[in-house]
Parts: C-alpha cells; sequence; structure tokens
C-alpha cells in the first residue's frame, strides 16, 4: 500500500463568510498539495466557520438569532457552486479535499455540522453530517442520521471521521471500526489538553491514523460586520480557539503536531499497511471484539423530513382528494 | 452523593504463591485503611501474579510446569484463598477490589478475575475479562457475559474492565448503561499510550477512573523458584530491562484529569477523594448514555446469560441418574 503524505490545516476562517473562507481553503490546499499530500483535511465547520457566539450569546436573543440568520445565509449546500468549487479543486490538485462545513438541505432552514470528502477524480465521496451537537450548539445545528457513517477507499487506506465529541460516542467509533477504518478525521473545536489523549486513545483503540484538525482564531479576525462583534468579542488576547491540530499513529505516538496559538500546516506519512498489521496485537471489530456477547446494530437508513408518495397518474386535485 | 476515600496499591506480587501474595494484601489493606480509604484496588492478576514467562519466552517452550504452579496457586471461588479476602475487607471494612488468577474447583484453565468484596464480608461481583491479549491468550480463558457487573457501594456505583478489555467500546458501553461513578480498571499496561486512555475514559463516560498496575523487578524473583534460571534470559533482560513490570497507576477525574500518579517503578499507594458529585456536574456536558447518545441509530444487545461449560437435562429421572453417570437427554 506504501506511505502517503497527509495535511492538517490549522487555519482561520472568516467567520459567516462562505467565499471568503472558500478562497482560503483553495489556497491552502495548494500549498499542501505543492508539499505532496495525497489528503488535505480542514476543521469543523470550516467553511463559513464554526458559530462560536452560541457559547456567548443568551438563546435566541436578537443578537444571535441575527447571527443565525447569516449562518443560515452563508452555509453550504451540497451541489451548489460553493462544492462544485471544492470538488474541482480537488481534482485539479489530485488530492482527497476534506472539510467539515455549516451545511443546509438546498430549500432547508437547519443547518447541519457536516464533514464533506471530495475524491481526486472531484467526486463528493462522503458526506458526514454529525450525529449530536454539544451543549449550545444544539440551538443552532440539527442531528444526523444514520446513513452517513461511511468509510471510503481511497486506494492508499479507508477513511472517515467523526466531528468533536461525536468522537466520544463509543458505539460510532465501533461502527467506523467494523467499517474497517483506517485513516480516522477527527475535525473539532475542542482546543483543551484533554483533547489529546482522546485522539491517541482512538489511535490505539482502532489501530488506525488519527487526524485531528482545529481552526485557530480570535477576536481580531472576525469581520467587522458580524452582528454583536463589538459586545460579544474582545482583542487580540480573545482566542476563539487557539488550534489543536496533530496526527497519531495507530500505537497511539503522536507523529506530529499539536500545534497551537499560530496557523499552520500539519504533515505525517502515514501507511494504511501498519495500522493492519498493528491490528495482530488489537483489533476492535476481529480477534479482540466478543460478538458473541456484544451486537451492536446501526440503523443506517436515511431519514427525511417527509417522506412523498403519489399513486395516481399526477398532482391530486382537492376533488380527488374529497374522492378519497 | 459524597465524597468517597480509594487507595490504588501499586504493589508486587510474591510470584506464584498465593498465600505469601494475600498476607501482602492483608497488610496493604491494612495501611490504606489505615489512611481512611473506604474503596481499596489491587492490581490485574495480583495474587498469584503474573504469568510472565509467557512474555520472555515462546509459548509451549517447556512452560507446563511454570503452568501448573500458577494453576496450584489460582484462587478457587468459593475456597480457602476467597474467605481470607472476604476476612479482610471485613477486618479493616473496606471494598477490596483485587485482580486474581482464578479456576474452578476441578478446572485446569485459568481465568483473568476481578473480585469484589463488601465491608460486610461478602463477594458482591466477579468480572472474568472476556479477552486476553496476544500471549495471555495461552493461559487464560475467556469469560461470559455473565459477569459484568456494576456494584453499588452506597458511596458511589463501581465497576470496570481489565487491561486491553478497557479497549473495547462496547464492553465499556454496556457497563456505562448501567450506571457508574467510579471506573476500575486493574492492568499490567505501561507507558503514556495507556494513561491517555485512562483519560479518555474519564472524559468518554464523566467519571472517575483508577488504573492500577503491579510493580516488579527481576530482583524480586523468589530464590529457589523453579526453573528460575530459565524465567528471564538474558536476551529478554537485555531488550527490555529488568522491570518485568514498570507500574503506570494512575486517578483521573472526570474532566479527564490526573488526580495522581503515574507511579512508575516503585510501590506506592495512591489515595485521592472522589467527590462524587462532580460526576453529575460533567454529565451536564457530555453523557454517553443520555443526552449524547442515539439509541434510534445504535442498538447495542448483550447477552449476559452464564455459559457452563455443558448445559444438562434429566428427563423423568434423579440426581442418582446423573451421579451414575447415565447419558443425559433433551429426547423424550
Amino acid at each position: 500500500m506504501g506511505p502517503v503524505k497527509v495535511a492538517a490545516v490549522q487555519a482561520t476562517p472568516v467567520l459567516a463568510d462562505r467565499d471568503a473562507t472558500i478562497g482560503k481553503v483553495i489556497a491552502l490546499a495548494e500549498t499542501a498539495a505543492a508539499d505532496g499530500a495525497r489528503l488535505v483535511a480542514f476543521p469543523e465547520a470550516f467553511v463559513p466557520g464554526y458559530p462560536d457566539w452560541v457559547w456567548r450569546t443568551k438563546p435566541w436573543d436578537a443578537t444571535a438569532t441575527a447571527l443565525y440568520a447569516r449562518l443560515l445565509d452563508q452555509a453550504v449546500v451540497v451541489g451548489s457552486p460553493a462544492t462544485d468549487l471544492l470538488a474541482e479543486t480537488a481534482r485539479r490538485l489530485g488530492i482527497w479535499l476534506c472539510t467539515g462545513a455549516d451545511e443546509r438541505d438546498e430549500n432547508g432552514s437547519t443547518v447541519y455540522n457536516t464533514l464533506l470528502c471530495f475524491a481526486p477524480d472531484g467526486t463528493l465521496a462522503a458526506r458526514h453530517r454529525k450525529l449530536m451537537p454539544t451543549g449550545a450548539e444544539r440551538l443552532v445545528w440539527g442531528t444526523g442520521d444514520g446513513s452517513t457513517l461511511t468509510v471510503t477507499d481511497t486506494g492508499f487506506g479507508r477513511l472517515g471521521g467523526l466531528i468533536c465529541w461525536e468522537n466520544y460516542m463509543p458505539l460510532a467509533r465501533a461502527a467506523l471500526y467494523a467499517r474497517g477504518i483506517d485513516i480516522y478525521l477527527a475535525p473539532t473545536w475542542d482546543n483543551s489538553d484533554v483533547w489529546v489523549p482522546t485522539l491517541r486513545h482512538i489511535a490505539r483503540e482502532g489501530r488506525c491514523y488519527v487526524i485531528g484538525v482545529t481552526a485557530c482564531i480570535r477576536a481580531t479576525d472576525l469581520p467587522g460586520d458580524l452582528p454583536g462583534r463589538a459586545d460579544l468579542y474582545g482583542g487580540p488576547e480573545d482566542w476563539l480557539s487557539c488550534g489543536n491540530s496533530m496526527i497519531v499513529a495507530p500505537d497511539g505516538e503522536i507523529l506530529a503536531g499539536p500545534l497551537t496559538g499560530e496557523d499552520g500546516i500539519v504533515y505525517a506519512e502515514i501507511d494504511a499497511g501498519a495500522a493492519r498489521t498493528a491490528r495482530q496485537q488489537f483489533d476492535p471489530a476481529g480477534h479482540y471484539s466478543r460478538s458473541d456477547i456484544l451486537r451492536l446494530t446501526v440503523d443506517t437508513t436515511p431519514r427525511t423530513a417527509a417522506s412523498f408518495r403519489c399513486d395516481g397518474p399526477g398532482r391530486p386535485t382537492s376533488q380527488q382528494s374529497e374522492a378519497g | 452523593m459524597g465524597v468517597l476515600r480509594v487507595a490504588a496499591v501499586q504493589a508486587s506480587y510474591v510470584l506464584m504463591d498465593r498465600d505469601a501474595t494475600i498476607g501482602r494484601v492483608a497488610e496493604l489493606t491494612a495501611a490504606a485503611a489505615r489512611q481512611g480509604a473506604q474503596l481499596v484496588v489491587f492490581p490485574e492478576v495480583f495474587v498469584p501474579g503474573t504469568p510472565i514467562w509467557i512474555d520472555t519466552r515462546p509459548i509451549w517452550d517447556g512452560d507446563e510446569d511454570w503452568y501448573a504452579l500458577l494453576a496450584d496457586n489460582a484462587v478457587v471461588i468459593p475456597g480457602q484463598a476467597a474467605d481470607q479476602l472476604t476476612a479482610i475487607a471485613a477486618e479493616h471494612q473496606v471494598w477490596l477490589v483485587i485482580g486474581v488468577d482464578e479456576r474452578e474447583p476441578h478446572g485446569g484453565t485459568i481465568y483473568n478475575t476481578v473480585l469484589y468484596f463488601t465491608p460486610g464480608g461478602e463477594l458482591a461481583g466477579r468480572h472474568r475479562k472476556l479477552m486476553p491479549t496476544g500471549s495471555e491468550r495461552t493461559v487464560w480463558g475467556m469469560g461470559d457475559g455473565s459477569t459484568l457487573p456494576v456494584v453499588d457501594t452506597g458511596l458511589g456505583r463501581v465497576g470496570g474492565l481489565t487491561c486491553w478489555e478497557n479497549y473495547m467500546p462496547l464492553a465499556r458501553f454496556y457497563l456505562y448503561a448501567q450506571g457508574i461513578d467510579v471506573w476500575l480498571a486493574p492492568t499490567l499496561a505501561v507507558g503514556d499510550g495507556w494513561i491517555s486512555t485512562m483519560r479518555h475514559l474519564a472524559r468518554e463516560n464523566r467519571m472517575y477512573v483508577i488504573g492500577v498496575n503491579p510493580v516488579l523487578h527481576t530482583d524480586q524473583i523468589p530464590a529457589g523458584f523453579p526453573g528460575g534460571d530459565r524465567l528471564v534470559p538474558a536476551a529478554h533482560l537485555e531488550a527490555s530491562g529488568p522491570w518485568l513490570e514498570e507500574g503506570n497507576t494512575v486517578i483521573v477525574a472526570p474532566d479527564g484529569t490526573v488526580i495522581a500518579g503515574p507511579v512508575r517503578r516503585r510501590e506506592e499507594t495512591l489515595i485521592a477523594d472522589l467527590d462524587l458529585r462532580q460526576v453529575t456536574v460533567q454529565r451536564r456536558h457530555l453523557d454517553p448514555v443520555g443526552h449524547y447518545h442515539r439509541p434510534d441509530i445504535f442498538r447495542l444487545h448483550v447477552d449476559t446469560s452464564p455459559r457452563p461449560v455443558i448445559t444438562q437435562t434429566v428427563i423423568g429421572g434423579t440426581d442418582e441418574h446423573r451421579a451414575n453417570g447415565e447419558p443425559a437427554s433433551s429426547n423424550p
């Protein structure tokens, strides 16, 4: 299978500005690709940024509502020019391009915390909506269903991941292990010291490479016209996130990072063959599982708000409805 | 919810000597009780110790006599050793949790078992490790789903898993679902990677975590140990150093911060006061079996049936028939 170089891009979004942030994604992906990276990962909800204000506003107050309106307007719709541009970038650079996005359905008013993975052929190979937002995040993000817990073959290892504290859901992780994950993406906003042992643990538990990637942003990086900007945020000492990006080997040793307090690209060489060999010692979905005792069932059915059915030839009239 | 004072005992066993090791348990428990400990936790298979030859030599390379020694010194329940441990807990009025090499009264297979004794002198719980690791599979059998207890001490709900069993997400989830405040992880695992796991577990279920290891230097192999000259070959000593058990005992708070330890390369009993209210406080942030669970997507089925060696059915007969060795049949 052979080693390949991967990149975790710790960067600053232009918060709540989709096009400007996509511009940064493209420029940084070009840099990482020029450095030889075959997979380039960006942080949680990077386009157009993590809605940090949920932790600073009172729920549903006027500022929080104005900020939600901005987020909704700037959210990413899959199949729109925004994702076309990301897909084209992946194709042009010949890389796997993975980024977090505030995402919504075309005609939807709920935003989801989604991880998008574009393949080097320019297709959207995976879309994972976070299953459970954390605390105040529940005021701006909906919950994904089980249909997006996928693992994708890249040719240099099987790729998947979970977002932020979703990584504390043991059953979600077990589902990915059972799908044979080698390269585990963990885009996050968690920039605490305690996050580091969690990523090391996951690497050891799944015997996989873990790519943790975090945004780095402070108050002075925020657009001047962001609603509530002056009241909610301070100066350069006011960090929204100081970053925490790192790459961990299947034995739990840290290969690169954690990078904190600055933007930068964290690189490492990974080899999925080595991850699979490491499972001689521990394989949570194989010789170290006890499927006679512990059986996990995962419902991967897509759950849309409604299923529409029409048995007749066309649109029913009110008369037909009355006729029953 | 109050405060629970715990003792995590990092100590040396007397290799493959059950009675001498239980003597150490008595002495170390007494010392912990003098410091006010209400829950005293000992390492994995502390009585009568780790079958260290499985990692120092090839398997079946003349190790059968050592296995027989292990079987002779294993703990049988009920039995004299279990009675002694019961008495130690009762004498010092503590919850005593300890790893043992356990076997059935007439059994030739050893299980890696953790026993929970109450201050009232009862055996309140028994957990047989579900899956041994690597070379361990050549000495230990596997437990069934019937021994995954969470024990209510009245001062918090206590349970846990043994060594790398702690990497089994589904087994952990089953225990989380039973409501657990203090997680006990008797282990032999060394190094910082293991400490990461202890911290992760604490944060994953917002509970206290107590990891407890033995410590043993090659100098502590008893004089006159049978085949002692072959036990730790020079090449192994050179590659791995003189510590057969390096120790790694640690206590972690529900937010993942380390309260005490890790302590290595010496005997030491870590004492900590666990404010159990912090468990509830932290679950405001994360509760993996509550508000942060998705039972609509994930369903975990756990088979907790005891799986005895045989299931015997006697139709129209009595125990005498069985005693006489007549074949049991389920066919009418």
